[in-house]
């Protein structure tokens, strides 16, 4: 015999509820802790003059925001570095992927292992990367300059002059990016259906047509999005810089990712280091929020 | 002068042989359906003769000219794909002139030719909109008018009317119909439908595995099938197949050399009195689809028959007797090869 009469607390609604907050608290525990506890931590440390040596911490408004955005030569030549690298790097980077995806986008003999190989250094060790090419580009018995000379090019000394740095730090970081965009690519154009290409190889487009009035405009989802993201990775890579230049010569390759990290462990201006991660933080979170509008425009 | 000549023609991929020799005449404004099973080769026998595939060997001519080695957008045919194929980012006009763009035709021919095709389509109010804003009907037309603005020799359908719910697609079927009257083109219509192939088309080619079981006109396949397989796969319900003991005693004349089992139609079973028929048995099921009934008999030997019945009749459980007239048996040898007298 059922009771009627008081409904009982622990309803079904109730429990999936409680069941569901269950499932999400071990990420959202880590979501507060780890990101959004840190982020409150930089923006209050970056109104803040605290050397990390004395202990000291004092209140200072926006001065450190006005240091860098008017007062500090640095900042701006930082900034200029981070868009040249940028410039350089996003398309360079795109359209190395799109060829080769186009080119192993479809099934051979052999697809596989070329795919595997350009694939291969996204996932190799960054610092195991890095100091091979640092091998490589040495100015005298360098294997690339020595490879250079054999079509009688005296290649420069890469690493040591600043504009041949800030190419030599973009193309091997394409080098060892592009097989994630690649991959990207390769997703984007398998899922165009392969009747597209069909019917207009029969109307009589040729592969170039058929590539620009077709392939290419039913990509332009995907490429916005790699734009993106590829822009916003140039903006944070540090590790590479670090380990292939240190940001020099004479701060050739100084970009915004290590600028932030000099200032903080090695000058100790933690105050100064926080507020330019928050310019940082701006410039991703703007970047972000235009790929958004975008995406949104293109799904409407 | 548009008419097709297949000799030998065969395909490969890899080592799988999937088309194992056709020979095929087609003639100049022939409606011709290649109908069978799922993969039993259509779409790409369909594919060889646009240039879509490459040709393993064989000949294949359209009008006089050997095409084996011609490029596909010189082969003067165009395609209309079970999906349809639109680009999704072009409007419907730019859909229908496509081709002419590419062709590098002078945008005031272009805009002229996609609006006649329009016109006859009935697709004049669409042509700003996008794939995406038009009805399953709508894109079908679209994708035809694409080919019609081709204005070519010979037009391929692959499936056209598969992606549409039943009452479009019959009404599709009538101005496919319409067109080819209008047109008078050469075209080839691949379906695994029979009843979509039977009204169509003029001849239809029955394929299995690659191979043609039969080329006939829709009476001839009806009426006289070369094949069991043809035999069973056009006609709806499907031809009962007997083992031909069943019927021997029932007929005077005896059963042709050879045969070994008999089709009999289920439009064309009679029903009689229990005892006075060809065959006995009981209705396990009947199913009334309005124009007539559709009844399952099991007969005395243990088989099961299906028999159209058109008026009010007999219920489950039921005995029943069963008769034919001998001209409507088809008589078959163990080989699947149609026996008859002569
Ligand atoms: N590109 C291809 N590579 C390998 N096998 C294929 C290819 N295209 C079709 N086939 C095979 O050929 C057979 C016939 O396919 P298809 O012509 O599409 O059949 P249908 O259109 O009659 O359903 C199928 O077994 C299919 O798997
Ligand atoms: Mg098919």
């Amino acid at each position: 015999m059922a009771r009627a009469g008081r409904a009982p607390w622990l309803t079904l609604q109730r429990r999936e509820a409680i069941e569901a907050w269950l499932f999400v608290s071990p990420t959202l525990i880590g979501f507060l802790i780890f990101f959004l506890g840190p982020l409150i931590a930089v923006v209050f440390y970056s109104v803040s003059e605290w050397n990390l040596l004395s202990g000291e911490q004092v209140f200072v408004g926006m001065a450190n925001y006005h240091d860098a955005l008017r007062e500090n030569p640095d900042f701006w030549h930082v900034i200029r570095n981070s868009v040249i690298f940028a410039i350089g790097l996003v398309p360079l980077n795109m359209a190395l992927a799109l060829t080769l995806a186009l080119a192993l986008s479809r099934p051979f003999r052999g697809v596989v292992f070329f795919r595997t190989v350009f694939f291969a250094p996204v996932v190799t060790s960054a610092v195991a990367w890095a100091i091979v090419w640092k091998f490589l580009l040495q100015g005298e018995g360098g294997t690339v300059n020595a490879l250079l000379g054999y079509v009688g090019i005296d290649g420069p000394n890469w690493l040591r002059e600043p504009d041949w740095a800030m190419a030599a730090v973009i193309v091997t970081r394409v080098i060892k990016m592009v097989g994630l965009n690649m991959i990207l690519y390769i997703a984007a154009l398998q899922a165009i259906p392969r009747d597209y290409e069909e019917a207009a190889r029969l109307e009589g487009a040729s592969g170039w047509q058929i590539f620009r009035m077709v392939t290419w405009p039913l990509l332009a989802p995907a490429t916005l999005i790699i734009m993106v993201i590829t822009t916003i990775g140039s903006f944070k890579v540090f590790d590479h810089i670090y380990l292939m230049t240190g940001g020099g010569p004479e701060n050739g390759t100084l970009v915004l990712a290590y600028y932030i990290y000099e200032q903080a462990f090695e000058f100790f201006n933690v105050g100064y280091a926080s507020a330019l991660a928050m310019i940082m933080f701006v410039i991703v979170l703007a970047l972000t929020i235009v790929q958004l509008i975008l995406r949104q425009k293109g799904a409407a | 002068m548009t008419s097709l000549s297949l000799k030998n023609l065969r395909k490969s991929f890899g080592t799988a042989e999937i088309i194992k020799g056709i020979d095929l005449d087609i003639a100049d404004g022939e409606f011709v359906a290649f109908v069978g099973p799922s993969g039993c080769g259509k779409s790409t026998l369909l594919r060889l003769i646009s240039g879509l595939e490459y040709i393993t060997a064989g000949d294949l001519f359209i009008g006089e000219r050997r095409m084996n080695d011609v490029q596909a957008s010189r082969r003067g045919v165009a395609m209309v794909f079970q999906s349809y194929a639109l680009y999704p980012h072009l409007t419907v006009q730019e859909n229908m002139g496509f081709g002419l763009k590419v062709r590098k035709v002078p945008a005031a021919e272009r805009e002229a030719r996609v609006r006649e095709a329009a016109g006859t389509l009935k697709l004049e109010g669409l042509l700003d909109r996008y794939p995406r804003q038009l009805s399953g009907g709508q894109r079908q037309r679209v994708a035809i008018g694409r080919a019609i603005v081709a204005d070519p020799d010979v037009f391929l359908f692959d499936e056209p009317l598969s992606n549409l719910d039943a009452e479009l697609r019959v009404h599709m079927r009538s101005e496919i119909a319409a067109l080819h009257a209008r047109l008078g083109s050469t075209m080839i219509y691949v379906t695994h439908d029979q009843i979509e192939a039977m009204t169509l088309a003029d001849r239809i080619v029955v394929l299995r595995d690659g191979v043609i079981e039969q080329v006939g006109t829709p009476r001839e396949l009806y009426t006289r099938p070369a094949k069991l397989f043809v035999a069973q796969f056009i006609g709806s319900p499907r031809m009962n197949v007997l083992p031909v003991e069943r019927v021997a005693q029932g007929l005077p004349a005896g059963v042709p050399a050879g045969a070994s089992q008999v089709g009999m139609r289920p439009e064309h079973l009679r029903l009689v009195a229990p005892e006075a028929g060809m065959l006995g048995g009981k209705i396990t099921v009947s199913e009334y689809t309005g124009a007539a009934s559709m009844l399952h008999v099991a007969l005395d030997h243990g088989e099961t028959v299906l028999v159209v019945n058109n008026d009010e009749g007999p219920r489950p459980g039921e005995r029943i007797g069963l008769t034919i007239d001998p001209r409507d048996l088809h008589f078959f040898d163990d080989a699947g090869d149609r026996r008859s007298f002569d």
